[in-house]
C-alpha cells in the first residue's frame, strides 16, 4: 500500500474578484520511506496542495472541490476535525517556510516541542521536557539552550528547532515547505544534510516543497513539477534531470545560471504565469510554450507516461499536436 | 585591462551600537574598470548591501574613500553629490517595497527626470519615458498603471528602468533578481546584459547568488564580516577556488545536476558577529585550517596568483602554490 495517494485533488480559493483555481486536479503517490520533491514557481500551487492534505486550507475563501488523499489507505477529507488534529504534528507533519514567524516569539523553544509531544503522547510535563531536550540534541542544538526564546537564535538554528518540532512524534510523513529558503547557502547545506540523516534515521517520507531545482537533486528520489496548479512533469531524478521532456521544465532548466556550464545567454521562458482566475482554455503553457500548436490552444493536454514512472502533460507526447519544429 | 571608473580605497564602515561598533565594511580596497562588473558574494550580514550604499555616499563612510572617474565621492557638497549622483545609480533588492505605490508607473520612471529637471517640455519627458519602458521591456498600456498591479518581475523593470532614467555610467545593483522567480530572474539577467553591452554601464552586482554573479561578472570579491576574502576574474574563482571559505561557499551549492556530485565542505557554526570583532582572521572560528596565527593577527591581502587576491595565512600550504 502507498503510504499516500493524491487523487485528482482540486483546491479554488473563491473570491469577490473570481475563483482562483489554485490546484487543478493534482494526483501523486507516496512510497513508505521515499522523498518526492514538489517544484513550482510562486503560484504554482504548492503550498495549497500540502495545505490541502493537512486540512489546513483556509476556508472561507479555500476550498476543496474534489479528489481525494488517501493516507495509509484512509480518506483525509473525510475526517472531522477532531480527527485531523490527532493526525497532524503525530503522523503527518509540515516544517514551514520562514522558521522567523513559524515559532510562538513567548515561548521558550523546549516548551514549544514538549507542546507537541504533551499533545499527541500520554506523557509528564517532565518527561516532556526532557524528550524536548533530546530532541534539540539531534538537530544539533546544545540542551541546555531549551530555555531560550526563539529571538535569541539565528535563522538557522530556529529552522532546527521548528524541524525538532516537526520530528518530535517521529512522524511518517514529513512535509517540508521551501525549508531552506530562507537560510544562506552554507547554512542551507547544513540544514539539507541534516534533514537527510534524520529522515533515514527516524524512516519518514518526505514531501519536498521547493523552487529550487539544485536542492531536489539533492535530496528527492522522485520529482513532479507544477505549473498553474497542475503537474506538468512527473519521474524519477533521471528521467527529470536528464530525459528532460515538458517545454516548461526545459524552460526551468535554460533559466537557470549555472556554476558546472558556461553559458553566454540564459534562455528564459517568455513571458508570465496565467492568471488563476482566468486560466487558458487548453494546456495552461501554451501562452508561453515554443511549440505550441492549435490544438494546445483549445483542448487541456492529458498526462501521458513515456516511459514507466514517467508522466508528461502535453501535446507532443500524447499524439496530438505536431511539434512546430523539430526540436526534441 | 580597461581604466578604472571607480577606485575604493581602504573604505570602512562602522555602524555605533551598544555593545560597540559592528564593522560592517572594514578595509576594502578595489577598482572596478569602465564597461566591466564586479561582483561582490557574502551571506546576509557581511556587509555587501552596506559597501553599495557607502558607495554612493547614501550611507557616510567611517574612513577611506570612493573616487568615481578620479572625482571623490565622500565628504564632498551636497551640490557636487547631486551631479554625481546622475552618474551613479542603485537598482533596489526588493520591488515590492522600493517604489512608491501611489505613483503610477510612468511617473515612477520620470521621478528622477523631473529632480534633475532634464527636459523643458513635457512632450520630451513623455517621450523618454516611453523610450525607457521600451528598453526594459515593459508594455505601453501599463503607462498609467501602479505597482500594486504588477508582478515581481514587472516592477523590478520599474527599478531598473528609474536607474537609467538619467543615462548613468555606474549603476549599484543590491540583490536586483533574488526577489524573483527563475525563469523571471532570466528575463532581467537578460535585460541587463544586454544594457550593459548598448550604453558600456559598469555595474557592482551584489548577490548572494553565486551561479548569479558567475554568469554577469567579470570580477569577483568574496566578503565574510566585511573583510574582503578573495578577489579574482570570475573564471578564476571557478576554476582556482583558493580561500577555504571561497571554497566552502561554493560546495554549499547545491548544483542542479544529478551526476558529478562534488564533495561538500560543510562549515561548522555559523556567523560569528562583527560588533566588536575579535582580532585575527575573522573566518578562523569557523575554518577547518585555523592554526594559533589565524586567531592573532588578520591576514593582509595578498596577490597570490596574477590579478588573484587572497587573505589568508596558510593560503600556500592548503593549495600546494
Amino acid at each position: 500500500m502507498k503510504l499516500l495517494e493524491i487523487q485528482d485533488l482540486t483546491i479554488h480559493y473563491v473570491t469577490d474578484d473570481g475563483t482562483v483555481k489554485a490546484v487543478n486536479g493534482i494526483s501523486l503517490e507516496l512510497e513508505k520511506g521515499e522523498t518526492l520533491g514538489l517544484v513550482g514557481e510562486t503560484g504554482a500551487g504548492k503550498t495549497t496542495t500540502a495545505l490541502g492534505i493537512l486540512g489546513l486550507v483556509p476556508d472561507p475563501p479555500g476550498r476543496i472541490v474534489g479528489g481525494r488523499v488517501l493516507f495509509e489507505g484512509e480518506n483525509l477529507l473525510e475526517k472531522t476535525p477532531h480527527q485531523m488534529r490527532k493526525i497532524r504534528g503525530e503522523k503527518i507533519s509540515m516544517i514551514f517556510q520562514d522558521p522567523m514567524t513559524a515559532l510562538n516569539p513567548v515561548l521558550t523553544v523546549g516548551d514549544q516541542i514538549s507542546e507537541v509531544i504533551l499533545l499527541h503522547q500520554k506523557t509528564s510535563h517532565a518527561e516532556a521536557a526532557l524528550k524536548a531536550c533530546e530532541m534539540l540534541e539531534l538537530v544539533g542544538i546544545p540542551a541546555e539552550r531549551a530555555g531560550d526564546y526563539p529571538h535569541q537564535f539565528s535563522g538557522g538554528m530556529k529552522q532546527r528547532v521548528v524541524i525538532a518540532i516537526a520530528l518530535a512524534c517521529n512522524p511518517t510523513l514529513l512535509i517540508a515547505d521551501e525549508p531552506t529558503t530562507a537560510l544562506d547557502v552554507t547554512i542551507q547545506a547544513q540544514v539539507i544534510d541534516m534533514i537527510g540523516a534524520l529522515k533515514e534515521k527516524i524512516g519518514t517520507s518526505m514531501l519536498l516543497i521547493t523552487h529550487d531545482l539544485g536542492v531536489v537533486a539533492e535530496v528527492c528520489d522522485r520529482v513532479a513539477i507544477l505549473y498553474a496548479g497542475e503537474i506538468v512533469e512527473a519521474g524519477t531524478l533521471r528521467q527529470i534531470y536528464q530525459e528532460t521532456s515538458h517545454p516548461y521544465t526545459k524552460g526551468l532548466f535554460g533559466s537557470l545560471p549555472r556554476l558546472d556550464l558556461e553559458v553566454e545567454r540564459l534562455s528564459p521562458i517568455q513571458g508570465l504565469m496565467p492568471d488563476p482566475t482566468d486560466l487558458p482554455a487548453g494546456c495552461s503553457f501554451a501562452p508561453r510554450c515554443p511549440h505550441a500548436g492549435p490544438l494546445c490552444q483549445s483542448t487541456p493536454p492529458r498526462p501521458c507516461e513515456i516511459a514507466p514512472g514517467h508522466l508528461v502533460r502535453c501535446h507532443l507526447f500524447d499524439g496530438g499536436a505536431a511539434p512546430k519544429k523539430e526540436v526534441l | 585591462m580597461p581604466v578604472p571608473l571607480l577606485e575604493v580605497r581602504n573604505l570602512k564602515k562602522y555602524f555605533s551600537t551598544p555593545a560597540g561598533p559592528l564593522h560592517a565594511v572594514d578595509d576594502l580596497s578595489f577598482t572596478i574598470g569602465q564597461g566591466e562588473t564586479l561582483g561582490v558574494v557574502g551571506e546576509s550580514g557581511c556587509g555587501k548591501s552596506t559597501l553599495g550604499r557607502v558607495i554612493l555616499n547614501l550611507l557616510p563612510a567611517t574612513a577611506g574613500d570612493v573616487l568615481f572617474d578620479g572625482e571623490s565621492v565622500i565628504g564632498v557638497s551636497r551640490e557636487k553629490l547631486l551631479a554625481l549622483r546622475r552618474n551613479m545609480q542603485i537598482i533596489f533588492q526588493d520591488p515590492f517595497s522600493s517604489l512608491d505605490p501611489r505613483m503610477s508607473v510612468s511617473e515612477l520612471i520620470a521621478e528622477p527626470l523631473q529632480l534633475y529637471k532634464v527636459y523643458r517640455t513635457r512632450a520630451e519627458l513623455t517621450e523618454k519615458v516611453e523610450s525607457l519602458m521600451e528598453t526594459v521591456g515593459l508594455a505601453p498600456r501599463l503607462y498609467n498603471a501602479y505597482p500594486h498591479e504588477l508582478d515581481g518581475g514587472r516592477r523590478q523593470r520599474i527599478g531598473v528602468a528609474r536607474a537609467l532614467a538619467l543615462d548613468p555610467r555606474f549603476i549599484v545593483c543590491d540583490e536586483p533578481v533574488s526577489a524573483l522567480d527563475v525563469s523571471i530572474q532570466a528575463q532581467i539577467l537578460n535585460l541587463m546584459q544586454d544594457i550593459q553591452a548598448e550604453k558600456g554601464l559598469t555595474y557592482l552586482f551584489i548577490t548572494h547568488n553565486l551561479s548569479v554573479v558567475k554568469h554577469i561578472s567579470n570580477d569577483i570579491l568574496v566578503m565574510y564580516l566585511g573583510r574582503m576574502m578573495e578577489k579574482c576574474s570570475s573564471k578564476e574563482l571557478f576554476t582556482h577556488t583558493l580561500h577555504p571559505y571561497s571554497k566552502a561557499l561554493l560546495s554549499a551549492i547545491p548544483n542542479p545536476t544529478i551526476d558529478g556530485r562534488r564533495e561538500r565542505i560543510l562549515l561548522k557554526g555559523e556567523l560569528s558577529s562583527p560588533i566588536n570583532p575579535k582580532p585575527g582572521c575573522r573566518f578562523a572560528a569557523r575554518c577547518q585550517y585555523a592554526g594559533p596565527q589565524c586567531f592573532e593577527t588578520a591576514p593582509p591581502l595578498e596577490e597570490v596568483m596574477p590579478r588573484h587576491f587572497v587573505a589568508c595565512h596558510r593560503v600556500r600550504e592548503i593549495n600546494q602554490l
